[in-house]
C-alpha cells in the first residue's frame, strides 16, 4: 500500500455529486504519492447502486475515477473487498498498480429503506427488517446468549464516540458526544440511537503497488501480508446467535496466511460494525478477547489499539467504511497520522444486513 | 419565467426523484408453499434428514448441507422467543417454534401482555389472506401456556408460483456546482454550458469536475451553441418503465457546435413516420425552446430538436 486518502466523513456532502467525491478522493490520493493516473493500471470502484438511485453507477464515474480505457471494475461491496481483487490483480502480476476507491452518499436516499432491499422479499421484507431492527435484534441476543450487560455496550460506544471526537476526519456535531451515548434515545432496544453506525457521506481511495514499485516509491512501504473473507447466512436465524462466525473465519483465513497467531499479534485494528454490540462481537471473533468480554479491549492500557479513528458506529461511509478502516490502519502504519510506532495492524470490513460478510486484511511495515 | 436561479449559492438543493420498479417474483417451492399455506392457517418448515433440522420457514435448499429439503413439515402455532427488538415500527421477533430447530423472525404484538426472551407465544392470524408473509399476522403472549406442540409432515400442499412486488426507493440527489451552474443556465438564459479541458481543448457537456480522457480539473465553463450535428438517431417504437416520452419518438445524439461530446435528446417536429427520408447523419440540427414559462432547469427545458432548413427551404 503506497498511499491513501480519504474525504471527511459528513452528514451530507450536500453541494457535491458521488461523481465529485470520487474525482477529489482519487486526485488526493495520487497527489504527492510519486504516481500518476497514467501508472494506474487497474481501478476497482466500491459502492452501491441501490444507495446511488441509478443502476451500474460506474459507468457515469469513470472520467472522475481516472479510468478512462483502463481495466476497471465494480465491487458491489464494502471497499475491502475491493481491496483484495486489486491486491490479488498486483500480487499475480497482471498489474503494477491498483486503485481501490469507494464512496457512499446515504444521505441522498433512506438508509433503511436500502437495508430493506437487502433482505429476502418472501420472509423478511414485509416485517420490516431494517439495520436499525436487525441491530437490536442482534444486541438482545449477544446479552441474552453472553455475561456481558447493556453497560459493556454504552462503554463500547462511549470509547467509539470519545475517539471520534479526535479524528480530523469525522465532522464533529458540537451536540453529540461521549456523554452523549446513554441518554440517546431507545432505538432498537437494548441499543440507543448513539450505539447504531451512523451513516456518513464520504469516499475514500487507496494505492496498491508491487513490491519494486512500492520500494522504488517509499522507504517505509505498507505491506498486505494477510487476507480473508467470508459470508455467513443470509436469514439471521441461521447465524449462531451472540457471535460472529464469518468474522472469525475471514480473521483466521488472514492471520494465518500473515503468521499470525492471533489478532493480539498486531499493534492496532480498525474493524467495521453495525452497532456497539457487533463491535464487541467483532473484536471477539478477531479473537481479542473471550466470548462477551469485548468491552476489555477498550480499557486503558490495553494490548491492542482498538478503533484508534472511533471506528464506524460514530462514522459509517455504507461501502465504503472498511476502505476507510485499511486506510486508517495503514496511514497510522506509515506515520501518516498517530502517535507511536506500531509495526502491524488488522483492518476488518463487513457487507450486508447484519454484517453478513467479513473481510479482513493484516498489514506490516 | 422562473424566479431565479433553480439551484442556490445560499441552499444546497437537489432533485427529488422516485425509483419506481415492479418486479414479478418467483416463489420456488418452498416460499410458494410457505405462502400458499399460511392462507390455510397452516405454517410450514423443511426437514433436512442428512443435518436433522427443521426450518421454519422452509428452505428449498438446506443452509448447512446444500441438500433439498426432505420434505415439508407442518409447525405448531406456539413456540418461545428467542430474540426481540423494539423499534418505533414495532416489535420484532426470533421465534423458535416448537418442533423447529431454528428461528422464525417475526412480528410481535403486546396487546396480550408483555413477552421477554424465554416468554411462550401464540400465532395470530390475519382477518384477510394477502398471500403474504403478515397472513401470519403476528405473534402473541400464549396465555393458555398448552405443552409444546411437535412438528409433523405437512401432506399435500399447494403453491403461490409468483408474487408481484413494487420497489419504491426515493432520492434527494445533490446537482453539485456543474450540473447546477447548467441548469440554473438553461432555465433562466437558454444557455447550454460546458467545461474546457485545458489539455485537450475538448468542451464536455454536460461540464464536469475532470476531463474523461485526461482526469485533469476542467477549471472552466464555456458557452456552447444550441445548434448541433446529428451523429446518431433511432425511431423508438418499444414502451419500457420509466420513459418520459410517449412512443414513436426518436432517440438521437447530438453534437453541439462547440462541443466534443453527444447530448442525447430528441429529434422532432415532423411526421415521426417519415425520420427516415428527413434525418440523416451529419445533419444540421438545432434547438427548440419551451416557452419560458415551463422552463424548470432541466435538459427537457429544450423540447426537442428539429433538422435545420437548408438555405433553399427558407
Ligand atoms: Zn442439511
Ligand atoms: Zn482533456
Amino acid at each position: 500500500m503506497v498511499a491513501s486518502a480519504q474525504t471527511v466523513l459528513r452528514d451530507a456532502w450536500s453541494r457535491l455529486q458521488q461523481v465529485d467525491l470520487i474525482g477529489g478522493v482519487v486526485s488526493d490520493v495520487l497527489r504527492g504519492s510519486g504516481l500518476n493516473i497514467a501508472d494506474v493500471d487497474v481501478v476497482i470502484d466500491c459502492g452501491s447502486d441501490v444507495l446511488d438511485g441509478r443502476s451500474i453507477s460506474n459507468c457515469g464515474f469513470l472520467g472522475a475515477m481516472g479510468a478512462h480505457h483502463k481495466e476497471e471494475s465494480r465491487v458491489e461491496e464494502d471497499g475491502l473487498f475491493g481491496a483484495v481483487y486489486a491486491t490479488t490483480k498486483v500480487a499475480c502480476g497482471s498489474a503494477s498498480v491498483a486503485l481501490v476507491l469507494a464512496y457512499s452518499k446515504p444521505s441522498e436516499s433512506d438508509v433503511s429503506a436500502y437495508y430493506s432491499t437487502l433482505t429476502e422479499p418472501f420472509y423478511q421484507r414485509a416485517l420490516g427488517l431494517d439495520q436499525v431492527s436487525t441491530a437490536g435484534l442482534m444486541a438482545n441476543q449477544y446479552l441474552t446468549r453472553t455475561d456481558a450487560d447493556e453497560e459493556a455496550l454504552l462503554r463500547i460506544a462511549e470509547r467509539a464516540w470519545s475517539r471520534a471526537a479526535g479524528n480530523p476526519w469525522i465532522e464533529q456535531s458540537p451536540d453529540l458526544g461521549p456523554e452523549d451515548v446513554a441518554r440517546s434515545a431507545l432505538v432498537a432496544d437494548p441499543l440507543r440511537s448513539l450505539q447504531i453506525a451512523r451513516p456518513r457521506d464520504g469516499a475514500v481511495a487507496v494505492l496498491l503497488a508491487s513490491e519494486p514499485v512500492a520500494r522504488r516509491l517509499s522507504d517505509r512501504p505498507v505491506w498486505v501480508t494477510g487476507m480473508g473473507s467470508a459470508m455467513d447466512s443470509h436469514l439471521l436465524s441461521e447465524r449462531l446467535p451472540g457471535q460472529l462466525e464469518a468474522c472469525q473465519v475471514a480473521a483466521h483465513m488472514a492471520m494465518s496466511r500473515a503468521g499470525l497467531k492471533d489478532a493480539s499479534d498486531v499493534d492496532l485494528v480498525e474493524v467495521t460494525a453495525s452497532s456497539s454490540a457487533t463491535e464487541a462481537m467483532v473484536v471477539e471473533a478477531l479473537g481479542l478477547a473471550a466470548v462477551g468480554h469485548g468491552v476489555d479491549c477498550y480499557a486503558d492500557g490495553a494490548q491492542v489499539d482498538v478503533n484508534p479513528s472511533g471506528g464506524a458506529v460514530p462514522a459509517d461511509p455504507i461501502m465504503a467504511t472498511g476502505l476507510v478502516r485499511l486506510h486508517e490502519a495503514s496511514a497510522r502504519l506509515a506515520g501518516r497520522i498517530g502517535e507511536g510506532q506500531p509495526t502491524r495492524a488488522l483492518a476488518h470490513g463487513a457487507g450486508g444486513l447484519g454484517m453478513q460478510n467479513h473481510c479482513v486484511f493484516t498489514l506490516e511495515v | 419565467m422562473t424566479d431565479g436561479l433553480v439551484t442556490s449559492i445560499d441552499e444546497a438543493q437537489v432533485l427529488t426523484t422516485t425509483l419506481s420498479m415492479p418486479y414479478t417474483l418467483t416463489t420456488g417451492p418452498a416460499a410458494g408453499s410457505f405462502l400458499f399455506e399460511l392462507g390455510n392457517h397452516r405454517i410450514l418448515g423443511s426437514r433436512c434428514e442428512v443435518c436433522s433440522r427443521t426450518v421454519v420457514p422452509p428452505s428449498d435448499y438446506c443452509s448447512r448441507c446444500g441438500e433439498a429439503p426432505d420434505e415439508f413439515v407442518q409447525l405448531p402455532e406456539t413456540g418461545t422467543v428467542t430474540a426481540l427488538t423494539r423499534t418505533d415500527r414495532g416489535v420484532l421477533a426470533l421465534i423458535r417454534l416448537d418442533g423447529a430447530d431454528a428461528d422464525l423472525l417475526h412480528r410481535l404484538d403486546l396487546a396480550k401482555g408483555a413477552v421477554t426472551v424465554g416468554t411462550r407465544v401464540r400465532a395470530v392470524w390475519a382477518a384477510t389472506a394477502t398471500q403474504s408473509v403478515l397472513d401470519l399476522d403476528c405473534f402473541v403472549l400464549d396465555e393458555d401456556d398448552q405443552p409444546p406442540g411437535t412438528a409433523h409432515p405437512a401432506g399435500e400442499v399447494g403453491l403461490i408460483a409468483q408474487v408481484p412486488h413494487q420497489l419504491e426507493l426515493e432520492y434527494q440527489h445533490s446537482y453539485g456546482p456543474h450540473y447546477g451552474r447548467l441548469f440554473d443556465e438553461l432555465a433562466s438564459s437558454r444557455r447550454i454550458l460546458g467545461s474546457l479541458c485545458p489539455t485537450c481543448r475538448n468542451v464536455l457537456v454536460p461540464p464536469r469536475e475532470f476531463c474523461d480522457a485526461c482526469f485533469v480539473r476542467t477549471g472552466q465553463h464555456v458557452d456552447v451553441s444550441d445548434h448541433g450535428v446529428l451523429q446518431a438517431f433511432s425511431v423508438i417504437h418499444l414502451e419500457f418503465v420509466g420513459q418520459t416520452r410517449t412512443p414513436p419518438y426518436i432517440y438521437a445524439e447530438i453534437v453541439l457546435d462547440g462541443s466534443a461530446t453527444r447530448l442525447i435528446h430528441t429529434v422532432a417536429g415532423f411526421d415521426v413516420a417519415t425520420a427516415a427520408e428527413r434525418l440523416s447523419i451529419g445533419m444540421p440540427v438545432r434547438a427548440v425552446w419551451k416557452d419560458p414559462a415551463d422552463c424548470r432547469g432541466t435538459l427537457n427545458d429544450i423540447d426537442y430538436f428539429e433538422p435545420v432548413p437548408s438555405p433553399d427551404q427558407q
